[in-house]
């Protein structure tokens, strides 16, 4: 079992970092909700070809700007996916095991 | 001041204790009532009183150190013959307390022990790799619109992972469909986060059955045959802690 901190350290070292993985990780779970909903319109067939490129390019850009971001702060995929406990991991089981 | 911790509710007729120490270092005895005996154990007032098992339960290290007794008192009880095991820090004033909660229960305790008599329990847990799966081909992609490609792409991994997760769930089934052929009883728990287990691969079935002593060759046998590609963890003997276990007063 691993042992569980007594307390939350908030050392002003690490606090900009906890900040910014907070602040990433719902970024993170907003861009898949938005890469979920396009996925499912281009399943629908009722997008135009442009519009399909357009939401592709947009979504593209936004994970390389995660991935700038996530190697700014020196995390981890798996560090976004917070346990929710009972409720399981907020981005799923499968994320943050690389891709 | 003593107390009396209890381990387990067996058949009364066998009266030797087991012979492994207890929480408190304590050698087990038996405390009979009617057609039934308790496994119990001598405890100091001093760290198993109200406040002392509190304090325990936030001790990771003591509560680990008093299940494993626990545990392993029960095992020994259960080695003999039937068993109910107790729920962990369940503690009586003293031995006369300990018969009364045997003749009030003694109903619930003898059908639990009726339940389990002649069967043991087994763990069954099956993992698999839930991303591997579905169709490996490439989604066409037109090379002047990176866009439309990185779409195609996510949404073939999206199908993938769907596929995989899907083969992984009918490979639990059919193990536990297997495994239940050959068992009288099932309880089926929820699955745990693969960071516990320190896999890679994902659970996708835990749960544990009560299987009767006659049927076990042929329990371990459909079990271990089962789960084509998928990893089957079977684990057991062990008493019927999730088919008998009485809840404290």
């Amino acid at each position: 079992m691993p042992e569980l901190p007594s307390r939350i350290d908030a050392q002003p070292d690490t606090v900009g970092r906890d900040l910014g993985r907070l602040v990433l990780t719902v970024v993170e779970l907003l861009r898949q909700l938005m890469e979920r909903q396009a996925l499912r319109r281009v399943d629908a067939g009722d997008l135009p070809d442009e519009k399909i490129e357009a939401l592709g390019v947009g979504l593209m850009r936004l994970e390389e700007a995660m991935v700038e971001l996530r190697e700014h702060f020196g995390l981890e995929p798996g560090d976004l996916n917070i346990d929710l406990g009972p409720l399981g991991n907020l981005l799923g089981p499968e994320a943050g095991q690389g891709r | 001041m003593s107390l009396v911790w209890v381990y387990a509710v067996r058949d009364g007729d066998a009266d030797d204790p087991p012979a492994v120490s207890g929480v408190d270092g304590e050698r087990p005895r038996v405390v009979a009532a009617g057609t039934l005996g308790a496994v119990v154990g001598t405890v100091a007032d001093e760290g198993f009183d109200e406040a002392g098992l509190a304090a325990a339960m936030e001790d990771l290290a003591r509560l680990e150190a008093l299940a494993r007794a626990h545990h392993a008192v029960v095992v020994e009880a259960g080695s003999a013959g039937a068993v109910a095991p107790v729920r962990l820090a369940t503690v009586f004033r003293d031995d006369e307390a300990v018969v009364a909660m045997l003749r009030e229960r003694a109903d619930e305790f003898e059908a639990a022990l009726d339940r389990v008599r002649g069967r043991r329990e087994w763990g069954v847990k099956v993992y698999a790799d839930t991303r591997a799966g579905g169709d490996d081909s490439p989604a066409p992609a037109p090379g002047d619109r990176p866009g439309t490609a990185y779409l195609l792409r996510r949404k073939a991994d999206r199908d993938r992972g769907a596929a995989g997760r899907e083969r992984a769930r009918a490979v639990a089934e059919s193990v536990a469909d297997a495994a239940g052929t050959h068992a009288v009883d099932v309880r089926r728990f929820a699955l745990q986060d693969a960071r516990l287990s320190g896999r890679n691969e994902e659970m996708v079935l835990n749960a544990t059955f009560l299987v009767d002593e006659t049927q076990e060759a042929e329990f371990r046998a459909a079990v271990t045959g089962a789960g084509d590609g998928a990893t089957v963890e079977l684990t057991g003997p062990w008493p019927p802690f999730s088919f008998a276990t009485a809840d404290p007063p």
